[in-house]
Order: C-alpha cells, then structure tokens, then sequence
C-alpha cells in the first residue's frame, strides 16, 4: 500500500497547493508550469530549460536579485537534471515512503551539518516562498464573498514580517524532528548539501525575494535543493568525515531536546503563519487547534495524543504537526492543553531515562498504543502559539518549551508590504496613510490588510485623519500588566505626528486607548495591586498630600468595589474599574520612566502570614485542649505572646546545678517547666541563623530557639524587643527539665486517666462537699495539682512536704532520700499506682493508709542513686541496684 | 502553668469578677433547663471562662473531659459535596467549634452538626439533661447566610441541642439570631476588679504586692483582664520583689505601633508612608489583626494630637475601618488613614505656624 500512498497523497496535495494560484493569482503563465510539474515524472527539462520567469514578475518591492540565486532556486523548486537525481526523483514518486524519507534527511543533513550561518541563510529562501500565502489566504476566506480574486497573494520571502532569524530558528527546530519522525537513512550527499549553502551564503546577501514559483510541493524544494547542489558541485570532497560525524550524531538521535515550540508575540505579527508554512514546509500536515475549538481537557487531550503519537491513516500519509493557537487565551487558560503536552513531555523523560537508546523502534511500538497514556510520548512536533508568554498557565510551559519571541518589525517593513500588497490589487494609498495605519495598528498586518480590503470595497480610500474610525476588525490586544501599569503611572508623551490632531482629540484619545487597555487586560487586582506597589515611588508635586490621599482612597475604592462584584458575582460590575485606574492616571502621572516592580510585597505578606498562622494553630493543637479552648488566634497575638516571652526568659534564672539553686529558685524553675509543658513549648537545635532575635546571645555553632518559633511574632524588621535571652546552657537545662516533665506526665497518664480527667476526680470531690470545704481544699488541690508533676505526687499533707523539702535541702550529694519525689518518680510509678487507684476515689480517707503504704514501701529500698551528671536527650531507665548486685 | 489558668475559676461559684452574671446563670441553671445563650463583650473579659463554668455547672465535671477532634463534614451542596475539616473539642455533653475556620462554607457545618447532635440525642434519664450543647465561637465572623441558616435550625432543633454563642459584638450578630438568645452581656471588667483579682492572686502565690503597682498593671492592661494577669506574671518573673516603679513589660506589637505612629508625626510625606506601608505590613504578617492595628495606631496618634484635630482624626480612623470592613485588602485603606491624617496635620501644621 505504501506504493500506491505517497503518490496519491502527493498528487492530491499539490492539487490542493496549486488551487491558491488559482484562486488568487492573475499570474497564469506561472500557475501552468507549476501545476505541470508536479504530476508529470519529474521533467527536469522543464525546469533547467526555465531558469526564472517568476522572479521578474512585477512585483514592485522586490529589490533586484542577484542572478546566481535565481537558478538555484528554481532549481530546488523544479525537479533537478542531473541523472542521479532523476532517477532519485522517480524512486520517489513510485517507491516507498521510506525512499522519502531518506530524502528528508538529507534536507535535514543540509540543515545540521552546514556551517551554522549557511542555514541561516538558507532556511528563509525556502520558508518563505510558502510563508506569503497564507495570510493573504485567510482573508481571502473571510471575505470570499465580497472579494473576487483581486487580492494578491503574498509571495516574496521578506514579506513574512516575522524577523528571519526566527523564521530560521523555527524551521531548524522542525528539521530536527526529522529523523523521528520520518525515520532516517543517512545519505552521502551531505557535502553537496553544504557546498550548495555556501553557494547560497554567497547569493543571500543580498535581499531576497522568491519567485512565485516557489509555492507548490513543500518537500520538493528541497529535494531539488540537494539535486540541485549535486550538480553544481559533483566533487565529494570530505564526504567520508562529515558522514562519520553525521552517523554519530545521528545514532544519538531523535527529536530536540525541547520538544515543544513556543512561538509568542502581540497578535498580528504571523506567528500562525511561520507555524503553518514552516511545518508544511518540512513535510507535515498540519493540525490546528485553536482558540474556537474544544478546548476541556479531556478532548484536547484525545486529540493531542492522535496527533502525536498515530500515524494518520489518511490518505496522505504525511506526519501531523500539531499547532495549538492561542494557547494562552480560551477556556481555561489553556492549561488543559498544557497539561496534556506537560503529560506528555515528562513521560517522554522518564522513557528516555529509562531506555537509552532507541529512538524509532520504540517509537514505532508505541504509535498505537493509546490505550497505554501514561507511557505515551511526543513523536511528532508541537508547536504552541500564545501572545503573552507570561501568561500564568504557561508558567509551566516555558520551563520545557523552546520560546520563541516575535518582535514587531518596523513600520518601514510593514509599509513597504502594505504598499506592495496595494500595488498588486491596485489599491491606491499614499505611504503616509500606511505609515499611520501601521502605528495605529501597531504594526499588526493583520488589521491592517482587513482595513484595507474593507476600504477598497467601500471604495473609500484610507484616510489620515480618520484612521481610528476606519480601522475594523482590530484583534484583542492584551498586553502584559506591566506595559498597563507603565501606562497608568506615566504620561504620554505627544508625539510629532499626533500634534497633527488638535489638542482636545489627543486627550480623548489617551483617555479611550487607556480605558481600552485596562479592561482588555482584566485582572483589575492584579493592576491595582502594581498601583499600590509603585504608587508612591512616583515623583508628583503634593505639597499637603492630597493626591496621595485621593489615590489611596481610590485603591481603597476599587478593593471594596472588588470585594462586592466578587462577594455578589456580578462581574459585569467590573467595567466600572478601569476608570478608577484612570482617575489615578489623571492624579499621578509622571513624564519620566517609573521604575515599576511587580507587586511582591502583599503576596509575601499573604504567603508570610498564612505560614505564620499555620505555625499558631499547630501550636495550639499541641497545647492540651483544657488551656488552648481559652485561647483565639487573635488573643495569642494580642494578648498572649510578648508577656508569655518574658515569662518563659525569667532574669533570675542562673544556669548552675539544679542542686545550688534555692527554694525559691527551684519553685520558679518548676514554675517555669511546667508551663512550658503545658504550654508545648521547648527549645530546639536549630541552624545558627544571625538574622533570628532569638538567640543572638550565644555563639554555638547551632543553637537552641523556641520550638514553635513564638519568637519570630514579635519579631518587627527596624523594632528590638527588650526580651532578655537566656544562656544556651539554661536553655539545654529548661529542655532537659520539660523533657523529663514531659515523661512523668506521659508514664502517670499510662496508669491512670488523663491528667485532665485526674484533677477533674478531685474536683469533684470537692464539689461533692460542701462550699466551705470546697473552697478550703481548692487551694490544697490546686497546690497539689500543680507541683504533682514536678515533685511529689500523692502526698498531700502538709507532714509530707515538711518532710520533702527537708530531703530536699539534705540531699546534697547525688544521692536522695526517697522522699525526693521529683526523680525517684520516675521509677515509682508502678507502687504509687497500686495504692493511686483507690485514693482517686476516696482520696481523704485513704490518707492515712496510703501513707503508712506508701513508708512500707520505700522502707524496703532505703537508698536511690540518681546519676545527674551532665544532660542528654537519650532515654534513660532506672535501675535498681540490687539489679547491678545480681 | 501559666496564672491566667491556673487561677481560672473553674466553677461559678468562684468567679471573682463577674459575680452577678454568675448568680444568674446559676439560677438560670437550677430551673433545669437554659435557653440558648449568647455570650458578647470584648476579649478578656472572661466570656469563656463563664461559659465553661456554665458547662460545668449544668452537667458536672464530665464536661471538663474534652478531646480534640480533626473532623472532615462532608456536606451536600446541591450539586456537589464539599468536604469541610474543622477541628472540634467536645466533651459527651457538648460540642465547641470555632465555625468561621471554615470560612464560607460555615453555613453547611453549623447546620450539618445540629442535625448530627439532634440525630444522637442523650436519653433523658433522671439526673441527665436531655439535651446537648454546642457552644460557637467568635459568631461575629460568622457569614450571614450561616447566620440565617442557624436561626430555623435552632427552632428545630431546640428539644435536643442548646446552642451557646461567644462573640465580641453583638451588632455582628443578625437581630434574628439574638432574639432567639438569651443576650448575656460581658463587659470587661473593672478596673477595681481586676485589682481585686491580681490581689487574690498574690495571696495564693504568696507574694507581697504593693497597692500602686497592681493600679499600674490595670492600667497598662486596658481592663483586659487575661492581659492583665499574664503582665502581672511576667513581672513577677522579671523582677521580685515588686517594687512601685517597676517597669511593666509592654506589649511588643503595640509598642512597634507606637513606633509608627511617632514616625508619622515626624515626617509627613510620600516617602514616609512608604517606609509606613512596610511597617504595617510587618504587624500584618504577624498576624495581627488590621482593626486592632488601626485602633491601636488611633490611639498612639491621638496621644500626641493637639486637641482639635482629635475629633476629625478619630472620624476618619471610623471611616477608614469602616471601608477596611468593607474591603478585603486592608493594607490599602491602613495606608489610606495614614495618608489622610498625613495630609489634615500637615496642613495644619501649615496654617498654625505659617
């Protein structure tokens, strides 16, 4: 089947080509040798015996060319004489599609392995010989009804307005695909192809115009192209090196790196076009997905992936090149299709990371495979055409994209076009006119050739003076929000040619391309929030600030105003915006250049304070429920945290052993322990960092911050806080103290109910008795309550604490008596809890009993060692010693 | 612990400063039954310390044995569901949320939970209320449609749930919602109670307290009460004894608002009020809420003002909150207070002294 295909496919398309002459040309002398050729056995008679008869064509701009070039060209077009081609050529015709293929390549071979200036030279001569034909085209088709043939079609090389380099850069990146795409066989005729660029490099200096001929089979150029070289130079020089250095490369293969195309600029410019004519150029057929199509993911996503990865079954058994247009603007922001060609890049990475090698023959295995999505990856080009290239879904995009920036060609280049363009449909315009309707239209072609047509029909002639009214069809012209905010902070500048119009008009004028540019922008937050950044680093007399106060209160205006049309969804409000940023045009504006920033500041706030309110609730999640329901977000701020910082650094605190400190001392640092406990606070190792308040009191390497950073609260850029630090070595102390506290907690809660639940038991106790009882044991159970995780726990009677503190004061060695509660604690828990169950219940009564108990069973170990020395984190166990006597 | 809960009355018996508040809810208790309630006055005044002692009060101890809970509601709305994670404290008696987390889906959990409450209601034994309490949070950030949404649902439901709201101003409250209420007032207290309270609390620690000292810390503390206690403990561990001219540890944020504030009255201009956006939004990333900042910031201003310009000024502070209110950037109209007391002090600096 593949001998009939190509045949077929290439007949029918030539035919297709050849039906724009038709349409569109007057030129039938030309329209006759190209509609021959194609269908004919490559007669290369033909061709040689008609060198040029297009390039003198009348084409008015068309500078002279020089005469080398012209063969040349023809020749690449026309199918080339020498023997060799010809019979290549026939191969072609009849033979397989791999045949073509290999031709491909070689056009490829030409591209790569020429010095990097011949391509650049080259590339133009073919690119836009087909480039012209397709705007002319489609407004051709828009207004097909209305006009009869009288347009002319675009032809000439340079009037592709995109800047050549581009041009060269797009087709070059398209060439690299070709040896996925078409499958590859390395040819020797690569010399040929690089002498024939350096013929060109000769002939291209010169400006270049492609004769009319040059439209037709977009392979054969290039075919001919090489034939063509072959004849010129037959001599293969160093053939066998560059081979060699084409084989490597080749093995290494396949598609570009970057695999997607991002071609971006203001509309109007032929972005569509370049993607078109190029890709058609290279041999695919091209598939365009634009703005008026489906655009959910869901179907762009089926429809990307049967571009990309099947191969077509249609009759023409091309390779499809996707071109997704407008993939900024439309539903979604276009991020369905990017994610779909996101999808399929990063599935190509991880397919390529995993099997090195292999680049057809995986390939060929996986075009059919649709169902296996995810292993899916891009084999055919895809090239995407947006107009802001920040637009924020192609964030993403950019980042594996090949970008691609039009810029906007002079307005001489867009004049001289118009005025060609003109000529041929004898259109009559002074260049003045063309010149105005170009800046008008900011040298967007587009517009301007549909205001021309329009004019013609309306037989009207374009008018100077009335260029704004006449101009039709203007494409929305979104600009980035920089150019808005730079438009709204300065002035304009009057310009010569506005002069012309009187002094009123001009200031009408500002007024409606400002309104216009606002609200084609849209993100009125967005733009308010650039005004708020810049505003006031602007230069404005305002001796008594009511500017300023009239611009803020405009922001004001429009937050508010925002704040309804978003609240309410009545989002046809938001008309009304734009003249508030207006109003502040009126106010501020300045001549010089405003500095403008992008407004980072409130995002980082936005960003900042959700973090830090992200920090609090964590915090008070940590914070055992019966403290932190006390507790708002606002009264930690408000009221909690600068108070709660002075209490947790207390003056008096002296970093020495825990046995030299006083009474007293030791109440406070029980005190101090037991709210960081309760509180979930502790001190953390953490990376020095000089720019931390916290801890610019020590010098360790790393050192020891808050753990829920409460610190960085009060923490104000230009404020200090007069909270004192404490010494590293007493903060390692506090950590070891609530680490320790925090066991005790942890192992008496493992025996009995919850510390909430414990202290509720004895609540109710008192609530039971009477109120004066009540009161009066409130104070014990409070007392009781609180030191009970610190020191003793189940010895409520005054007798006991006398005797505690007693022990206390004794034990000055590291050796306790037991009635040291505070560590032996640690290992008493299961004897404290065989007699704590009962005394929850009774606990009054029980007193006694428990105590006499309690004596009993300290009697039997009359001595605990407690080894203090030094503080470390690692879980320690007490022992017994009559273990270590075993 | 810190004092502000350790020396939390824990009963109603107890409260030292809102006694008659606490004898009417006693009462209102003792009947068997309470409608529902609704606590408002301005933070630190102890509207939760009430309401936990009514907790307490009507079903015993068992309500002070609370457990956190990350709960994910999945609501039905209309068309879809939405799945709304809000973190719940409940005891077997009640249940206490903070609504406006969800922001504006609140309406869908405050319904979604009543029904839920209504669906298990405790059996009526002897010695057991029938009915459950839900106790919401900071109501005044609730949404009007929540709002709405809550008045029928407290009519149905009100056999098996008793609901009891805590906000600060009952004018965020809709004229619906606090007609259904028993409306408690909490007023913040005293300056002479909050002695008496910080007094109670010497004696308990055992520390000697001088009588002009404790008047200070009332000061400073702007009859917040919970301030109040929490500067008294930070003094006490700064420096003990007291002595009467002590200094009392201020408020960081206020005094970065004080800052501001003389930063303003040094220099009006553009360039100033830039270097004041920055300051601004510094209390602002630090989560401080933007009223507060503006009152805070009124009040240093008028502090310094001459006494004609203190009525206009505060005018425009009301309008420029007001409009804050309105509008979601509040940085915009902070900056736009400043702006404007800039520009009426300039030129009144200019017309008195030329």
């Amino acid at each position: 089947m593949d001998m009939e295909f190509p045949d077929a496919a290439e007949l029918e398309w030539l035919e297709a080509n050849a039906s724009y002459p038709d349409e569109e040309e007057d030129d039938l002398e030309f329209d006759d040798d190209f509609l021959q050729q194609p269908p004919s056995p490559p007669g290369s008679e033909q061709i040689t015996s008609q060198p040029d008869p297009k390039p003198t064509l009348s084409l008015p701009p068309k500078p002279s060319l020089p005469k080398p070039q012209l063969p040349i060209n023809s020749r690449k077009r026309f199918l080339p004489d020498d023997p060799e081609s010809l019979s290549d050529d026939r191969n072609a015709v009849v033979i397989t599609e791999e045949k073509r293929s290999r031709v491909e390549d070689n056009d490829e071979d030409w591209l790569r392995y020429s010095p990097p200036k011949q391509p650049e030279e080259e590339e133009p001569m073919v690119v836009e010989q087909e480039l012209e034909e397709e705007p002319e085209e489609k407004i051709l088709a828009k207004y097909a009804l209305e006009i009869d043939g009288d347009c002319t079609p675009v032809t000439g090389l340079d009037e592709l307005l995109s800047d050549e380099q581009t041009n060269r850069q797009v087709l070059m990146w398209l060439k690299q695909w070709d040896s996925c795409v078409f499958g590859v066989e390395i040819k020797s005729t690569t010399d040929d192809v690089l002498s024939s660029l350096k013929q060109h490099s000769l002939a291209v200096q010169h400006p270049r115009r492609s004769s009319k001929s040059s439209f037709g089979n977009s392979r054969e150029p290039r075919i001919d192209n090489e034939k063509a070289h072959n004849d010129l130079h037959p001599e293969n020089s160093d053939s066998d090196r560059i081979k060699d250095l084409w084989d490597k490369k080749h093995r290494k293969g396949g598609p570009p790196e970057q695999k997607i195309l991002l071609l971006c600029g203001p509309p109007g410019l032929g972005k569509t076009t370049l993607a078109h004519v190029a890709a058609r150029h290279c041999g695919y057929r091209v598939v365009e997905i634009n703005a008026s199509d489906d655009r959910s993911s869901a179907s762009i996503e089926a429809k990307i992936h049967d571009v990309v990865q099947m191969n077509s079954v249609n009759a023409d058994s091309k390779p499809k090149c996707l071109v997704i247009d407008e993939i900024d603007g439309a539903l979604n922001d276009g991020k369905g299709a990017v994610e779909v060609i996101l999808k399929l890049v990063s599935a190509e990475r991880k397919l390529r990371a995993g099997k090195e090698n292999e680049p057809e023959g995986g390939n060929a295995g996986q075009k059919s495979s649709k169902k296996r999505h995810h292993k899916t990856s891009l084999l055919r080009p895809v090239i995407c055409i947006c107009n802001d290239l920040y637009a924020p879904a192609l964030r993403p995009l950019r980042q594996v994209a090949r970008v691609h920036i039009f810029v906007q060609p002079t307005v001489s280049r867009v004049v001289n076009r118009l005025k060609y363009i003109c000529n041929r449909e004898r259109v009559k315009t002074s260049s003045i006119a063309l010149t105005a309707l170009a800046e008008y239209t900011d040298c967007d072609i587009r517009s301007c050739l549909n205001t021309l047509q329009f004019l013609n029909k309306k037989k009207e002639t374009l008018n100077v003076l009335e260029l704004s009214s006449q101009v039709v069809g203007r494409k929305d012209a979104t600009r980035s929000a920089f150019d808005i905010w730079k438009e709204i902070l300065q002035k304009r500048k009057v310009k010569q040619t506005k002069k012309s119009f009187n002094c009123f008009s001009s200031v009408s004028n500002d007024f409606e391309t400002l309104h216009s540019l606002i609200s084609h922008r849209g993100d009125y937050d967005l733009i308010f929030d650039g005004i708020h950044e810049n505003i006031l680093q602007l230069h404005y007399t305002d001796p008594v600030m009511q500017k300023t106060v009239q611009c803020s209160d405009i922001l004001g205006c429009s937050d508010i105003f925002h704040q309804y049309t978003m609240h309410t969804q009545h989002l046809s409000l938001q008309v009304y915006q734009s003249p508030l940023a207006m109003s502040i045009h009126g106010l501020v504006a300045q001549i010089g250049k405003p500095n403008i920033e992008w407004p980072k500041s409130f995002q980082r706030y936005r960003t900042m304070s959700i973090e830090k309110k992200e920090i609090l609730h964590s915090w008070k999640n940590k914070i055992p429920p019966s403290i932190s329901r006390h507790l708002s977000t606002k009264s930690f701020v408000e009221d909690l945290i600068s108070p709660f910082l002075h209490i947790l650094s207390p003056s008096t605190l002296k970093p020495v052993a825990l046995h030299l400190l006083s009474d007293k001392e030791k109440a406070g640092l029980a005190q101090l322990v037991n709210t960081m406990v309760s509180y979930a606070t502790t001190y953390k190792n953490i990376k020095s960092d000089p720019s931390l308040v916290m801890h610019h009191g020590a010098s360790d390497v790393s050192m020891l911050a808050l753990d829920p950073p409460i610190g960085e609260f009060i923490n104000f850029k230009g404020y200090d806080s007069c909270h004192i630090v404490l010494a590293s070595a007493v903060k390692v102390f506090l950590v070891h103290e609530a680490e320790k506290q925090k066991i005790l907690q942890g192992s008496s809660n493992l025996h009995s109910p919850p510390t909430g639940a414990e202290r509720q038991d004895v609540l109710r106790c008192e609530n039971s008795s009477t109120m004066s009882k009540a009161s009066a044991l409130s104070d014990k159970t409070i007392h009781f309550r609180d030191p009970s995780r610190q020191k003793h726990y189940d010895l409520p009677s005054a007798s006991s604490q006398n005797k505690r503190s007693a022990g206390g004061t004794t034990a000055s060695g590291k050796v306790w008596l037991p009635e040291r509660k505070n560590k032996p604690f640690v290992d008493s828990r299961s004897f404290f809890d065989r007699f704590r169950k009962p005394s929850d219940k009774t606990p009054q009564d029980n007193d006694h009993a428990k105590l006499k108990q309690k004596l009993e069973e300290r009697d039997s170990r009359p001595l605990l060692f407690k080894f203090n020395e030094g503080y470390t984190n690692a879980v320690k166990r007490p022992v017994r010693i009559r273990e270590f006597l075993k | 612990m810190l004092w502000v809960d350790k020396y939390r009355p824990k009963t109603l018996d107890k409260v030292i400063v809102h006694q008659d508040v606490a004898q009417n809810l006693r009462k209102l208790v003792s009947e068997g039954d309470c409608p529902h309630l609704l606590f408002y006055g301005p933070s630190g005044s102890g509207k939760k310390t009430l309401i936990m002692a009514l907790l307490r009060q009507i079903f015993g101890p068992s309500a002070d044995k609370v457990k956190v809970e990350n709960k994910i509601w999945k609501v039905d709305a209309g068309t879809r569901t939405i799945d709304v994670e809000l973190t719940t404290l409940s005891s077997t008696h009640h249940v206490e949320l903070n609504p406006s987390d969800a922001g504006f889906q609140d309406r869908y959990v405050v319904q979604e939970i009543i029904k839920e409450m209504a669906k298990n209601r405790p059996i009526d034994t002897k010695g057991k209320k029938g009915f459950k309490v839900l106790v919401l949070n900071e109501v005044d950030k609730l949404s009007r449609e929540a709002q709405h949404s809550l008045r029928r649902t407290m009519e149905k439901y009100s056999a098996s749930c008793r609901l009891i709201l805590c906000s600060n101003s009952s004018s965020k409250v809709t004229e619906a919602v606090r007609s259904r209420c028993l409306n408690v007032r909490i007023n913040a207290p005293m300056e002479e109670e909050i002695v008496s309270v910080l007094e109670f609390i010497a004696k308990k620690e055992g520390l000697q307290f001088p009588q002009g000292f404790a008047a200070r810390i009332v000061e400073k503390s702007n009859r917040n009460l919970r301030r109040a206690v929490l500067t008294f403990e930070s003094c006490r561990v700064q420096q003990y004894p007291f002595t009467n001219n002590q200094t009392i540890p201020p408020m960081d944020w206020e005094q970065y608002v004080s800052e501001i504030a003389s930063d303003i009255m040094k220099e009006q201009s553009p360039k100033r009020l830039f270097e004041v956006r920055g300051k601004l939004y510094e209390l602002l990333t630090n989560c401080i809420p933007p009223e507060i900042i503006l009152k805070r910031l009124l009040f240093e201003l008028l502090k310094k003002l001459d006494s004609e310009l203190k009525h206009e000024v505060s005018n425009w502070a009301a309008h420029y909150e007001h409009r804050m209110r309105l509008g979601q950037k509040a940085i915009f109209h902070l900056e736009a207070f400043v702006a404007k007391f800039m520009s009426i002090y300039k030129s009144f600096l200019i017309s008195t002294f030329g």
